[in-house]
């Protein structure tokens, strides 16, 4: 696909200035994206810490693959294919996803794993059918929504990452805020319910805050393996410390790797989409986190004589 | 006419459901006097149930708990509570220190985070547990009666005036348990209320001022000596209350009548 | 991927075509539904999940060693990665004491992952492609025909109808084995059960099933195929058997369906099976006798008007002996509308009579309150017997109570006390209606 670079006419006086003598907008572009895809892996690896501190990894996965749904029905109903609009409607359709989710466990009592995956297939052919049906009418503009399902950033504009940079810094945000509050919920919910904790409010601002990373992941990682950038930095990090603190931070450091390789990796050969590449990297930080991280890390464990106390 | 002081801890006529089964009849039970009181009766009884209600964590469908004269929105400050240890997952990458200070959290409110204060308070605490050292130390690298400590601790911190413990003793040595009660004591002496659910009757005539026996209803009250006869034994512990049961599952669903 | 894009496969969708794709479908469906429905009584959905996506670098590496597509070394292989699968997410379990669901989440994306990027790279030597294993191809299955005696069949529905054999197979002959872990894992491992084998049994059979679907519906909607339908069932009916026998059937009919639904919207067909497949969930979870929210709906509605009918019932008799015994009294005020739509019910049924603002029970009547009262005063009696309640706090719960008492426990209680025993406040107890003399 041709990245569409914006060209510098295109960006506020302020920004041309700066930029200056620099081979326009593709460099500029790239760096910018970058930034944003960076900004993006970290959010979402920290908000992936809290899901997995609460014991609910893959809180995600319904919302992601519902994502799709979203994107072309945004697309439809305004005729826009805009990063933002379809962000929005994808964003919409995670969070209804999500409470049918909720509605499935609570009211119709279907049993947790089962409702996780009944949401993940029929949300996911529901997206399927709507992307496909739009590709075969040959609406205009309708084509390359695809890209939604396995990440691609080429097409990216720097405003695009700077609407997605932005959302990612007001989830860091509103975590460093909390930060006290969402540890103590997920550490132990009926000691902070005792102390008049609306626990309620606290999971689903959690989770929120999951849904919100799940789609503004999309670009780089794609409907199908967004869950992989919120679940596998947090489960790396945690080989390395036991402070709640540093293990969100090695997060979101491990996410913005992820991430970034990712993307300059899928510009290696033309084609390539970003989504699966971004989560080998991930595993891969994980398989070196299992293997070396000190006391927890396999081959630490071979090497040291069993002695006192064992990591349980 | 005198006004007699609103009790410390109060249950009225309370009935607590699991969704539609009832698994609480009608507890009526006061607490007047700071004491040490034990909360005893089987398995499955209702005994974590009733505290549980009174901390809001269950809903109550017939009558209402009162701390002080007073619903527990208006006095959370003056209520400290110890859950049980299974509830919690021990491997979670947080020091002891760091468990302790939650106790605060209550007063500091969402925004402020501890500080020197709330610090030298967890110490204090840590100490009265006999923890002192253990203040940086990952939390899945104690003993049960580590943990079971730690919890207290951070109980404590809550400077409360009443002290729920949901089986603070469960799975812990029995030097351990001796602390704890010898803790729990020194609180009461302070002039608190600490209500103990307790799994163990031998230990219970031991240590509790006053007893409370609970199977799926409150059987008997008062002074420990007083309650835990072989009469009172029986009616709680032998023969569970199948007729109860029944029908809350016949209520349960919706009106089967058995 | 619809049947009119850039393929330049103009539909000349003759019976041939539609049959054929149908049939496949259809078998592929069914073969999966067999083996969800065990994954879903043993709550093993995820793991269902996390196999569909991770056989995909299996099926890959085997397709670059030379196999084809639907033969025995793609199967091995896809049998190879979910073992590899299983074997990693509790390792992972084990010795970093991860949550099970977190491990199985790392495995599988970086499985599928790998797998995607080797049919990338690799995809002028395989067969696949990222469309096709996103979507799957059931639209060309029908023109990849071989041939089978003297008919031309899809390869596709060969392949189908092989897994389904072998699964089918598989299951039946460890069927009681599968149903016993099923459904009391404890059980089965205490009377020697090789539990473990039988696990693994199952998830090797599922990797099976996914090969299969594979190249129907793509990786992500195998797991609705594998799921929904089960889960379907089982809203429905709740005996083994059952349960299989219906998903397989919801599956099929499903399959059908969405293929029609799809060449009708012009659309990917496994999507549209998806969404037929959650179309019946939904009515399964509406409709279904008994748990379905229509019946929940109803059945509250049903306990409603029974509990105001035998409250306003019990108004008039205790009116009545207030009153001395007298036959009639005053009408009393409906305390709700239910309560007055259950009055006027009574007065229309003749079950009350009423005249001139006076109302008299009838016989009918006049037992179904004693019955309601009866209740009522036995379990006031039983709880000031066993609990230590004052007198203000008995009639609150008698009060709800009673309208879920029976006759059995009625004697029970009854059978306690001694004959001709009062109420805690002192009111005679109503006898059992039908009794000549009470006790």
């Amino acid at each position: 696909m041709m990245a569409s670079a914006p060209t510098l006419a295109a960006w506020p006086p302020l920004v041309a200035v700066a930029a200056g003598p620099l081979d326009a907008g593709l460099t500029y572009n790239t760096l910018v994206v970058l930034a944003g895809v960076a900004t993006v892996g970290f959010a979402a690896g920290v908000a992936g810490t809290l899901a997995l501190l609460r014991r609910r990894p893959l809180v995600g996965d319904a919302a992601a693959h519902a994502t799709l749904v979203g994107v072309g029905a945004a697309f439809l109903l305004t005729g826009r294919r805009d990063l933002p609009t379809l962000l929005a409607g994808a964003l919409v359709s995670a969070v209804a996803a999500l409470v049918v989710l909720v509605f499935l466990r609570r009211i119709a009592r279907t049993r947790d794993d089962a409702a996780t995956a009944i949401v993940i297939g029929v949300s996911f052919g529901a997206g399927l059918a709507l992307l496909a049906g739009i590709t075969a009418r040959g609406l205009p503009g309708g084509a390359g929504l695809e890209q939604f399902l396995l990440g691609h950033t080429a097409a990216l504009t720097a405003q695009d990452a700077l609407l997605l940079a932005a959302v990612s810094c007001a989830t860091v945000a509103l975590v460093a805020v909390a930060f006290k509050e969402f540890v103590l919920v997920s550490f132990d919910d009926a000691f902070a319910a005792a102390i008049g904790r609306p626990v309620g409010l606290i999971d689903t601002a959690l989770v929120a805050l999951v849904a919100v990373m799940v789609v503004v992941g999309l670009p780089a990682a794609g409907a199908v393996l967004v869950t992989a950038l919120v679940v596998i930095p947090p489960v790396a990090a945690r080989q390395w410390t036991t402070r709640v603190g540093r293990m969100l931070l090695l997060a979101g450091l491990f996410g913005l790797a992820a991430a970034v390789a990712g993307v300059l990796a899928s510009t290696l050969r033309p084609g390539l989409a970003t989504g699966p590449l971004v989560v080998l990297t991930a595993a891969a930080i994980c398989v070196v986190s299992f293997a070396v991280a000190p006391e927890r890390g396999w081959l630490w464990r071979r090497s040291t004589l069993p002695a006192g106390e064992e990591s349980p | 006419m005198t006004v007699a002081a609103a009790p410390i801890l109060e249950f009225h006529d309370v009935t607590v459901a699991y969704g539609r089964r009832p698994v609480l009849w009608n507890v009526d039970l006061a607490i007047a006097e700071p004491c040490l009181f034990g909360v005893i009766g089987p398995n499955g009884a209702g005994k974590s149930t009733l505290l549980k209600a009174a901390l809001g964590l269950v809903p109550v469908v017939g009558g209402y708990v009162r701390f002080f004269g007073a619903p527990l929105a208006r006095v959370r400050g003056r209520v400290g509570y110890v859950p049980q240890r299974e509830t919690v997952d021990w491997d979670f990458p947080v020091s002891v220190m760091d468990v302790v200070l939650m106790g605060t959290y209550g007063r500091l409110g969402w925004l402020r985070r501890p500080g020197r204060r709330e610090r030298d308070l967890a110490r204090h605490c840590l100490d009265r547990v006999g923890l002192g050292g253990l203040a940086d130390r990952q939390i899945g690298r104690l003993s049960g009666g580590q943990q079971q400590r730690v919890f207290l601790a951070r109980a404590l911190a809550q400077e409360a005036d009443v002290y729920l413990l949901d089986e603070p003793l469960a799975g812990v040595d029995v030097r351990s348990q001796e602390q704890i009660f010898q803790v729990l004591a020194a609180v009461r002496d302070e002039g608190k209320l600490v209500v103990v659910v307790h799994h163990d009757l031998r230990t219970a005539a031991e240590w509790f001022d006053r007893v409370a026996l609970i199977d799926m209803r409150l059987v008997a009250t008062g002074p420990t000596a007083g309650v835990l006869t072989p009469d009172n034994l029986r009616r709680t512990y032998a023969g569970r209350v199948e007729l109860l049961e029944e029908i809350g599952r016949a209520v349960a669903e919706r009106g089967r009548t058995p | 991927m619809s049947p009119t894009d850039g393929t330049g496969l103009v539909a000349d969708a003759g019976f041939a075509f539609h049959g054929w794709s149908m049939a496949t479908a259809a078998v592929v469906s069914a073969a999966c539904a067999l083996v969800g429905s065990f994954l879903v009584v043993r709550r093993m959905s995820l793991l269902g999940d996390a196999i569909a996506h991770a056989v995909l670098p299996g099926i890959a590496v085997a397709v670059l060693a030379g196999g084809r597509l639907g033969g025995p070394l793609v199967l091995a292989g896809a049998v190879a990665a979910a073992l590899v699968t299983v074997w990693l997410t509790r390792a992972i379990h084990e010795s970093v004491g991860l949550a099970e669901d977190a491990g199985a989440g790392v495995v599988f994306t970086s499985l599928f992952a790998l797998g995607v990027v080797l049919v990338t790279l690799f995809a002028s030597q395989i067969d696949l492609d990222p469309q096709c294993v996103l979507f799957g191809i059931l639209e060309l299955a029908a023109f990849d025909l071989v041939p089978l005696g003297p008919f031309l069949v899809p390869r596709a529905l060969v392949t189908a109808v092989a897994v389904l054999g072998l699964v089918a197979a598989t299951l039946l002959a460890t069927w009681r084995l599968q149903v016993f872990t099923a459904f009391d894992q404890a059980a089965a491992r205490a009377a020697g059960v090789p539990v473990a084998a039988v696990t693994m049994l199952l998830l090797g059979t599922t990797a099976v099933a996914t090969v299969a679907a594979f190249e129907a519906v793509g990786a992500v909607l195998v797991v609705a195929m594998l799921v929904v339908p089960a889960a379907t069932a089982e809203l429905l009916v709740h005996r083994m058997p059952l349960v299989a026998v219906v998903a397989v059937a919801l599956a099929m009919v499903g399959a059908c369906l969405g293929w029609a639904a799809a060449w009708w919207l012009n659309t990917s067909a496994a999507g549209m099976m998806a969404v037929v497949l959650g179309g019946f969930y939904a009515l399964a979870v509406l409709l279904a006798p008994g748990d379905g929210l229509v019946a929940r709906g109803a059945a509250g509605l049903g306990l409603a008007w029974r509990v105001a009918r035998e409250d306003w019932l019990a108004r008039i008799w205790r009116a009545g002996e207030k009153a001395g015994g007298a036959g009639e009294v005053a009408r009393p005020r409906p305390r709700s509308a239910l309560e007055r739509a259950a009055a006027a019910w009574l007065e229309w049924s003749g079950v009350v009579e009423s005249r001139r603002g006076m109302v008299r029970l009838s016989a009918a009547g006049l037992r179904e309150a004693e019955t309601v009262v009866r209740s009522h005063r036995l379990w006031e009696a039983w709880l000031g017997r066993h609990a230590e309640l004052p007198l203000d706090h008995l009639h609150p719960p008698a009060e709800w109570v009673e309208h879920h008492l029976g006759a059995a426990m009625r004697e029970r209680i009854e059978a306690e006390m001694a004959a001709g025993e009062a109420d805690p406040h002192g009111r005679e107890i109503p006898r059992e209606a039908g009794n000549a003399r009470g006790q």
